[in-house]
């Protein structure tokens, strides 16, 4: 475009992402946003034309309307899979909070989280404080409180009500490679066990579980807010360890860290020295669905339950994973899905969005609480953390009779139930 | 009518806001921006505000504050219109996307009452578990109002057999432009007297807002089979289109996508498995009884080998049937792919001169240097040619521009009309003179003055003002400015009128 009033921002850099939206409006009704604060600037189509805007300097990055929308969005993605050009909504996103991040302030809450999260030596005592926390009675009794606080002590609640399971010896053969677990940050913090099943299923899969030290927080939160440096920064170390680790494929249980760690290549392209073994690690990511799948997954005992699945938005979305999951339901014997209505909606968690758009993510999290009783199934299957507490947050509040839980939580109830 | 200079925005932005609270109501003018165009970006105009009303009574008591100052505005749906019909110049914006509630389903009598912002698809969704659907399907079918569809009476490649909105839409509620509220047609569906809800249906939002449409449920065919036959050349299935017909058999939709097309559908995530070498392909439906269909879908086989198809596939299942139309459906946000910029015309031409259009379209296409890409509704004889290209480059545009005007004047000179489903809107303004006589176009404005005498609902649109005897009558009489700018407040006020200007200056926008 002639005259780009932001030249040498990762907005401009962008510029050939947004030249390709046309206009059509077919990511509307997809945007969990414009459906529910129902104005185009708070879409996908709405927030590429401000985009543009920006670009072209109709818009200043310092107006205030223009960062709130841009701030409003969830980054679920779900405009990706339903544009038919192929707009890459999600790097947009990213390169445009970049960019405002250098007029605005991040709030505070959120530079201080990733602060943390950026920061190993304080994300363990802080995980760790929570984890004391969430064994008390504390989190259920406040879990009522009004506002962020009860909102938080909900979510920390929701990780103590996974499924009872007695233990079992995982063994296997190893023939289908060696797999390194990336151990992340709130799944290590507050969903161990379920990494730990993570191993466990693998294993039993036919997966040689190689460890990969040195790995850090995948760089998603910071990606998401536009921090760019720090997702680098933390990427660069992720691809150093597991390369070390000789592993053929990086298994992650979190949709979230699984997207971006596929998308490295796209983070570090402008990194010479970088870039391609950025690409190389990208490609041996996969979902631990994904695995699974690929293996059958094997069949383990019965357990009679009656479950429903919420596909989280970046498996769905984002790594466009969407049968993978099921399939690792379906080789629950017993297990009934019940289907769930817009389940490829999002929950309204989107990383810290909970806290930082408290209102707007309680919108989103409305129907599908209201979608999910209806289903009457006591659990609720989901393969992110964040989508984990949203939902099990919103369940204990909202006082519904079911539980959320990670996918492979539920398959390794079963190998245990069969007796492995 | 009050001008917008002396418009006191904010106080007005006030009163809306007490109606429909301040959430829904934009006057910033940041905030605006992305009001500025619809699913035609190519034109940009500035709203003065924008108003957001959540329920009938919020859009009613909207439409009667507006009447009451003398405010013209713009009705809006999704936005997702060709045409430029929902740009308001420095006006008001009346945004019904969230009046969607489906009010009432009558499986019996196979009706639904919707209000206005209710989503095509969202309908079609509803109503399927009953064995029913809503037969008009614009492409745009997943993000349009069925306001926006009654505004525009669309079409969609379902048309040819199952007709348009007007066919299909029994009723409405109505807020006029004073902010009467009437009811148009019957439920029932017979009308007594003369048919207003027939004159309100494609009146692109002239005539009032319609509120609450009561439509017309159809049937699901006990069988649908879909076709796909390739060609290597387009004369060749130009001329299929015209034998199928001409056989008599009537598809439920017959669909014609050109070579640059297919590729480009095809390097999208809606690649449906055309075959990227050929040169055309006809997507043709067929539906009804079981025993029917089969007969017919033998003699249309029949019909695509012997006029030179080089393989004609039936879509095994559904599966395989609903990415067939979705290559199809998306195919204009897939152009995005191409250039920055898109722009797409929607001429009628008779079926029989497909052919020869065709090939004076690439002739035209040569001639510029510039990328034609035709994807339409071939049974209707619906031409879609779309261009992309970049805006940024002023020599493309200028090419794209004539091209463009050249195609939309072989039409016309082909017997054809300036438009099958998009509406004229701003748009085709321009061309409306070259179909239209003088007495034909005071008609059309005479019939506005029983909907809007002030002239305060999407001014500017649809008739080029200057050509309405009538209202310039009616403007001198009253001592208003002049013959020239008989509206201060009409979508383009600072410029020429369009009789002083040829076609091309009213087909293009600087961006």
């Amino acid at each position: 475009m002639p005259g780009c009033a932001l030249p040498g921002t990762p907005l401009a850099d962008a510029l050939p992402g947004i030249n390709a939206c046309v206009h059509c409006g077919f990511c509307l009704q997809a945007c969990p946003t414009y459906l529910n604060l129902e104005d185009e600037n708070d879409s996908p189509r709405g927030r590429i034309f401000l985009m543009r805007s920006l670009l072209e300097g109709t818009v200043r990055p310092d107006d205030p309307s223009v960062q709130q929308h841009i701030d409003q969005c969830l980054g679920c993605r779900a405009c990706e899979p339903v544009c038919p050009s192929g707009v890459p909504y999600g790097q947009l996103l990213e390169a445009t909070r970049a960019t405002l991040r250098e007029s605005r302030p991040t709030p505070f809450l959120a530079r201080l989280i990733l602060f943390v999260f950026a920061r190993a030596w304080l994300l363990r005592p802080a995980m760790f404080f929570s984890r004391l926390l969430a064994a008390t009675p504390i989190p259920t009794l406040l879990s009522g409180v009004k506002g962020r606080l009860g909102f938080a002590m909900a979510m920390l609640a929701s990780t103590g009500r996974s499924i009872e399971r007695s233990r079992y010896n995982a063994i296997g053969r190893g023939e289908r490679g060696r797999a390194a677990t990336l151990r992340g940050c709130v799944m290590d913090g507050l969903f161990s066990a379920t990494n730990r099943a993570t191993e466990r299923v693998l294993t039993v899969n036919g997966y040689a579980i190689v460890d990969a030290p040195g790995q850090q927080c995948c760089g998603a939160l910071h990606a998401h807010a536009g921090d760019l440096e720090n997702a680098r920064k933390l990427a660069r170390r992720n691809i150093a360890a597991f390369e070390k680790s000789g592993a053929e494929f990086i298994a992650v249980n979190a949709a979230g860290c699984g997207a971006i760690m596929k998308e490295y290549g796209h983070l570090l392209k402008d990194d010479p020295e970088w870039r391609e073994r950025a690409s190389a690690l990208g490609s041996r990511v996969r979902d631990v669905s994904e695995l699974l799948a690929a293996a059958g997954p094997r069949t383990g005992g019965a357990l009679p339950i009656r479950v429903t699945y919420d596909a989280p938005c970046h498996l769905q979305h984002a790594q466009r994973v969407t049968d993978a999951p099921l399939s690792v339901l379906a080789a629950i014997p017993g297990l009934e899905l019940v289907p769930l209505h817009d389940s490829d909606q999002c929950c309204g968690s989107a990383g810290i969005y909970n806290l930082i758009e408290p209102d707007t993510s309680d919108a989103v999290l409305a129907p599908k609480l209201a979608n999910i009783r209806d289903t009457r199934a006591p659990w609720v299957a989901t393969g992110n953390p964040g989508c984990l507490m949203q939902i099990g947050a919103g369940l204990i509040r909202a006082d519904i009779p079911a539980r959320s839980i990670h996918p492979v939580d539920l398959l390794d109830a079963s190998y245990a139930a069969f007796g492995q | 009518m009050t001008p917008p200079s002396q418009l006191n925005a904010s106080a007005v932005a006030d009163r809306l806001a007490e109606i429909v609270g301040d959430r829904h109501v934009l006057s910033r003018q940041s905030e605006l921006l992305v009001y500025n165009s619809d699913g035609l970006p190519g034109y940009r105009r500035q709203p003065r505000l924008a108003v957001f009303p959540g329920t009938r009574d919020e859009a009613i008591a909207v439409v009667r504050l507006l009447a009451d100052e003398g405010l013209p505005f713009v009705p809006r749906g999704a936005g997702t219109g060709l045409s430029g019909g929902a740009l308001a110049d420095d006006i008001i914006v009346v945004g019904l996307h969230r009046l969607k509630e489906i009010i009432s389903l009558d499986i019996d009598n196979r009706r639904a009452t919707v209000e206005s912002g209710v989503v095509n698809l969202r309908l079609n969704k509803y109503v399927a578990p009953y064995g029913l659907l809503y037969a008009p399907d614009p492409s745009s079918e997943a993000a349009c109002t069925i306001g926006g569809n009654v505004a525009e009476n669309a079409g969609g490649p379902h048309c040819l057999k199952y007709g348009v909105t007007l066919n299909h839409v029994l009723a409405m509620t109505v807020v006029l432009p004073s902010g009467e509220v009437v009811d148009l047609g019957s439920k029932s569906g017979e009308h007594d007297g003369y048919d207003l809800r027939g004159a309100f249906i494609g009146s692109e939002g002239c005539f009032g807002l319609a509120l609450e449409i009561t439509v017309k449920l159809t049937p699901r065919p006990q069988t649908v089979r879909t076709l796909l036959a390739d060609f290597m050349s387009v004369d060749e299935a130009a001329r299929v289109t015209s034998a199928i017909i001409a056989s008599g058999i009537v598809p439920a939709a017959l669909e014609f996508m050109d070579g640059p097309t297919i590729r480009v559908v095809e390097s999208s995530i809606y690649a449906a498995g055309y075959p990227k070498d050929a040169e055309a392909i006809l997507l043709i439906e067929l539906d009804g009884l079981e025993a029917g269909v089969s007969a017919d879908l033998e003699v249309v086989r029949q019909v695509c080998v012997e006029g030179g198809a080089r393989n004609v596939k039936v879509a095994r299942d559904d599966a395989e049937r609903t990415k067939l139309w979705q290559g199809r459906k998306k195919a204009f946000g897939a152009m995005g792919r191409l250039a920055p910029h898109l722009i797409v015309q929607d001429a009628v031409i008779p079926r029989t001169r497909l052919s020869d259009i065709l090939e004076t379209i690439h002739a035209i296409s040569e001639k510029y240097g510039v990328v034609v890409c035709n994807v339409f509704h071939a049974g209707d004889g619906n031409l879609h040619p779309n261009i992309a290209y970049s805006a940024d480059d002023p020599d493309e545009s200028e090419r794209v521009h004539s091209a463009m005007v050249e195609i939309m004047r072989a039409c016309i000179d082909a017997g054809g009309s300036i438009t099958g489903e998009h509406g004229v809107g701003l748009d085709k303004i321009g061309y409306m003179e070259a179909i239209f006589s003088e007495t034909s176009l005071n008609a059309m404005c005479a019939l506005r003055s029983v909907f809007d005498p002030d002239r305060r609902a999407n001014p500017g649109k649809v008739v080029p003002v200057h050509s309405c005897r009538e209202w310039n009558a009616v403007a001198s009489a009253r001592g208003a400015a002049s013959v020239r700018e008989p509206m201060p407040l009409a979508a383009e006020p600072a410029r020429p009128s369009a009789r002083s200007r040829n076609l091309e200056s009213d087909l293009w926008e600087d961006r």
